[in-house]
């Protein structure tokens, strides 16, 4: 799914993309760059001292990996892996056992010298219709990625 | 002021924005690669530099402070890195500022590979004091 030709217009809905998180997960994540210790992701003990939660959190860096996704999945790999970015507040905690969905929604088009800069907005909701996180994402699409002209 | 660790005692006041940190290297394994798309369940995800905390793995290893918890993140996707490359980091910090009495550092970092092929830049905002955000989430 690297290559995606499609024309964009402000308000164009972006497809939404649900997580459900677990322990399980946030463990791979912390381990995948080798960092095997207890940290507040990882050990409720820590989190208890470190942050005076309960439980463990998920690093915020895991609902960014999540919001390039969505918007990956929408531009296509080809794209956004080239010119993407994304930008994103964390608002409240997520927690291994949450499900949260993002959404996004195209808030600007406009032309660059070497295609069209498309903007975004991205938020992203809990099951408990809580807002974790908000932002916003843009990526420079190549005018060979975009519908010829009339 | 040095601890017994060699790691100095964040003074946030003290703290130069611009302060720019060692370059280092990492070698990016077809393992680290896999267990990053497991955990993001997505086998597609195409920058597992972003589970390396670069920007901040620095000043870890120089500064010590109460811990923090992220406020903000942003990245910047430029090539995806391939497996079995080198790695280069070059990080700094951005940014301080204090809002409603909290104190926040902003790290970024780039990551280059050998070939001299830009991947990615990432930008944290860090809140300095994370027990404050414990209290606010509650348990």
């Amino acid at each position: 799914m690297g290559r995606v030709t499609r024309n964009y217009e402000v308000d164009d809905e972006i497809p939404p993309l649900t997580k459900s998180m677990t322990q399980e997960a946030i463990n791979l994540f912390e381990g995948s760059a080798g960092e095997t210790g207890p940290s507040q992701f990882t050990d409720q003990d820590t989190a208890r001292e470190t942050l005076g939660t309960e439980g463990t959190v998920a690093s915020g860096r895991m609902s960014l990996t999540f919001a390039i996704e969505m918007l990956r999945r929408y531009f296509g790999a080809d794209v956004f892996n080239r010119t993407g970015s994304v930008d994103l507040r964390f608002l409240r905690p997520v927690r291994p056992g949450d499900t949260i969905t993002f959404q996004g929604r195209i808030t600007g088009v406009s032309r660059e010298a070497n295609g069209s800069r498309v903007s975004a907005e991205i938020t992203v909701v809990n099951q408990n219709g809580n807002t974790t996180g908000a932002g916003t994402g843009s990526v420079v699409v190549p005018n060979a990625f975009l519908p010829a002209d009339e | 002021m040095a601890d017994g660790n060699d790691k100095t005692l964040l003074d946030w006041d003290a703290l130069e924005v611009g302060e720019t940190f060692e370059k280092y290297d990492y070698v990016l394994t077809q393992e680290m690669i896999d267990t990053f798309r497991k955990g993001v369940m997505d086998p597609e995800a195409s920058f597992p530099t972003i589970s390396h905390k670069v920007d901040v793995k620095q000043y870890n290893a120089k500064y010590r402070d109460n811990g923090s918890v992220n406020a903000r993140g942003a990245f910047y996707c430029y090539s995806p890195p391939k497996a079995g490359s080198k790695l280069t980091v070059t990080a700094w910090i951005a940014d301080k500022y204090l809002r409603r009495g909290k104190n926040y550092i902003v790290t970024e970092a780039i990551s280059v590979d050998e070939e001299g092929r830009l991947i990615d830049r990432v930008i944290t905002h860090e809140l300095k004091q994370p027990s404050e955000v414990g209290k606010k989430w509650g348990g």
